[in-house]
């Protein structure tokens, strides 16, 4: 078998003790890498109901066939749970040097079980496991945890890490890696530092197993400077992804004041042109030639690397236009391993419910200073505030009341990312079904809702776009597992990846094969959420209620007295359950499940709630 | 006196700044000129994809100008 190494390393925190397991091909064309194997294992291993933050749960960090490859662009993991945030499937990838250190290494995937009865981290190297104590940096940020590892294993090493959010169990805290990289964006540091795990360092000197190396080298390596050519001629990294921040603001998509209002007359000071003005530095992830971490100086003076979901949630969704102290937030989000988008929605939703009169309290949009105190107590669960600040946006408006939860901007527990859809239904779509909550890496609709499309149009297109771009970036990015920006961004042609693949593992696959992997994964990931929540219903599949109240719609500018609409969104839903093979309910029907493979997992589902 | 005129604040996004060399600025365009004159008339690759918006709303093509619209030239971002 090339492609994988066929190995999957078991550790026990709470024994200390290790093993390593072995797949076969079976397993291995049938979920391929990253998510799929994270989500497969999950699935098999996880008792339904159990505490995301007990020992019960697992923490999975895992790797595609093509992943650590010289190639475009192949250095992201994948890390998995069962989400504390959300209480379902949970996952996130981030640009990490582990990727192909665990690779080489001799692992696809890592299950971390049971629990650490003191803080340790684990050095991995090659068939070495070593759990070490982490007295010293427990307690610290990911900053100094990073660079007090770089300096005992050199700064080749591959290193994942949480910060005082994950110690403390903030129910958003992400893993970090390199210089502001982060990943598992519903909670998946939270189930890290429940293991009283601080971090992962591994390093390996085993070769990736690839069917065609010389190929695939020369091949990976040329693309790679394509790559990068394309990027150049094109100018996408100038602003990398904060280009998109202008736009928003001009077509009423950017999230200003807990996504109560589309634009903003000061966006322009904290758009990507300001943002590359002010660049000291750029960042990226391994094998990467368009990199995308535009870094710059914080209001303390620190390096902090910026991409539009930090300067959204973190800058106009907390009315905050100082890039600066956006800088700040972000650099605070990185340092406690926080998700930005999540703190960004929480603290956003926080002063919505003050200024509705829903609670008390003294933080008000605009006030960055507060912000910045703010994030530390939900980092350490300070205090009754620090504490309703770090269970999100969901939790904290069923405490308090007052009809607040419409007005908490998340869907299935984890908040929506930085666009704001209060008129555009194809994208509410994209956030209602995405299978782990609101995260627009799953689908993104906007700009074909605009361009070839009609921004109001309910129609059954706008849910084929949404599942077509579910089957690439939820699907095979995420599997493979590969940044998407090369094909999203620059237009480097699918079909590349299929060669990627097909060199590496030396099977002869087309596009067709990828897109059964992902519907079987998309199924798979709707049937845990079921067996967790077995009276499911499509209610879940919802945005926040407030896009749907007239009242809600904005007074001026391009979609003045416009608001989504509830049962042409109900019609939207069903045109994406039709074309899927779910039922009503949102749920896969027992043929689709079968026609994916999925007839055990379909029995085992079966028993919670029955299927159509 | 000669021909009448309107005045549109043509608005670039992201690596269109730095290719055109401004962000923001108000040009004046004979009377009855469409998307296409004012794309025609500023040093964008024409193969390029593109996405325009006019006071924030998609616009077709030939869609004629008023005195006082904003039009906005992005290339197509697909949401990172």
């Amino acid at each position: 078998m090339y492609g994988w190494t066929g190995n999957i390393l078991r550790i026990n925190l709470t024994n200390r003790t290790h093993k390593v397991e072995h797949f076969d091909e079976e397993f291995a064309r049938k979920w391929v890498g990253g998510r799929g194997f994270a989500l497969k294992i999950l699935w098999d291993e996880l008792k339904p109901g159990i505490d995301p933050l007990g020992p019960e749960n697992k923490l999975i960090v895992a790797v595609g066939p093509i992943a650590g490859v010289p190639a475009p662009n192949t250095g992201k993991t994948v890390v998995a749970a069962k989400s504390p945030l959300t209480g379902g499937y949970g996952d996130g990838n981030l640009g990490t040097r582990v990727t192909e250190q665990m690779r080489k290494a001799g692992y696809d995937a890592i299950i971390i079980e049971g629990k650490s009865d003191s803080p340790i981290y684990l050095y991995i190297e090659d068939d070495k496991v070593e759990y070490l104590p982490a007295d010293e940096i427990w307690g610290r940020g990911t900053y100094d945890t990073h660079n007090w590892l770089y300096k005992k294993y050199g700064k080749g090493a591959g290193v994942l890490s949480i910060g005082q959010g994950g110690e403390n169990m903030n129910l958003y805290a992400m893993v970090r890696s390199l210089e502001g990289r982060a990943g598992g964006r519903p909670g998946i540091g939270a189930v890290m530092g429940s293991k009283k795990l601080k971090a992962i360092v591994i390093k390996g000197s085993k070769p990736i197993p690839v069917a065609d190396p010389e190929g695939m080298r020369k091949l990976g390596l040329e693309d790679l400077r394509k790559v990068g050519e394309i990027d150049k001629k094109t100018g996408w990294s100038i602003q990398g992804t904060t280009g998109v921040l202008a736009w928003c603001n001009e077509v009423a998509a950017l999230p200003v004041h807990n996504m109560r209002k589309t634009h903003h007359p000061e966006a322009w000071r904290i758009d990507g042109e300001r943002l590359n003005n002010a660049r000291v530095a750029t960042y990226g992830c391994p094998n990467c030639t368009m990199r995308c971490g535009i870094t710059i100086l914080d209001r303390e003076g620190r390096e902090s690397e910026l991409d539009y979901e930090n300067i959204g949630m973190l800058g106009s969704n907390l009315d905050i236009f100082e890039l600066d102290q956006v800088a700040s937030l972000n650099y605070l989000c990185d340092d406690y391993g926080l998700d930005t988008i999540s703190a960004g929605g929480t603290l956003a939703f926080y002063a919505d419910a003050i200024e509705q009169g829903a609670i008390k309290g003294d933080f008000r949009f605009g006030d960055a200073e507060m912000a910045k105190k703010l994030l530390g107590m939900a980092a350490r669960r300070e205090g009754e505030v620090g504490n309703l600040l770090a269970d999100g946006s969901l939790r904290m408006a069923r405490q308090i009341g007052h009809n607040s939860e419409a007005y908490a901007m998340q869907v299935k527990g984890l908040e929506i990312s930085a666009y704001n859809c209060k008129f555009i239904p194809g994208m509410a779509l994209a956030f209602g079904t995405s299978p782990i909550g609101a995260h627009h890496k799953e689908s993104w609709v906007i700009t074909y809702e605009l361009k070839q499309s009609q921004r109001d149009s309910y129609g059954p297109e706008k849910a084929a776009k949404v599942i077509e771009l579910q089957r690439i970036r939820g699907g095979l990015f995420e599997f493979i597992v590969a940044c998407r920006f090369p094909w999203i961004e620059l237009g480097w042609e699918l079909e590349h990846y299929a060669e990627y693949f097909n060199k590496t593992t030396g099977l002869n696959w087309t596009l067709d094969d990828f897109w059964k992997v992902a519907d079987r994964i998309y199924a798979l990931m709707k049937f845990f959420w079921v067996r967790e929540f077995p009276f499911w219903d499509r209610t879940r599949d919802y945005p926040p209620m407030i896009w749907f109240d007239p009242k809600n719609a904005d007074t001026e500018g391009p979609i003045a007295g416009k608001y989504l609409e509830l049962d042409k969104y109900n019609q939207l839903l069903d045109y994406y359950y039709e074309q899927r093979g779910w039922d009503k309910r949102g749920i896969p029907t027992r043929k689709t499940a079968e026609a994916l493979g999925l007839k055990q997992e379909a029995d085992e589902v079966e028993k919670f709630t029955r299927l159509e | 006196m000669g021909s009448p005129e309107i005045k549109i604040t043509v608005k670039l996004i992201g690596p269109f700044v730095n290719q055109i060399g401004f962000s923001e600025k108000v040009l004046s365009f004979p009377d009855g000129a469409t998307v296409e004159t004012v794309l025609s008339s500023l040093p964008l690759d024409p193969k390029r994809p593109k996405i325009v918006t006019r006071n924030g709303q998609a616009v077709a093509s030939g869609e004629k100008l008023k005195d006082g619209d904003r039009l906005a030239i992005s290339p197509i971002y697909s949401g990172g």
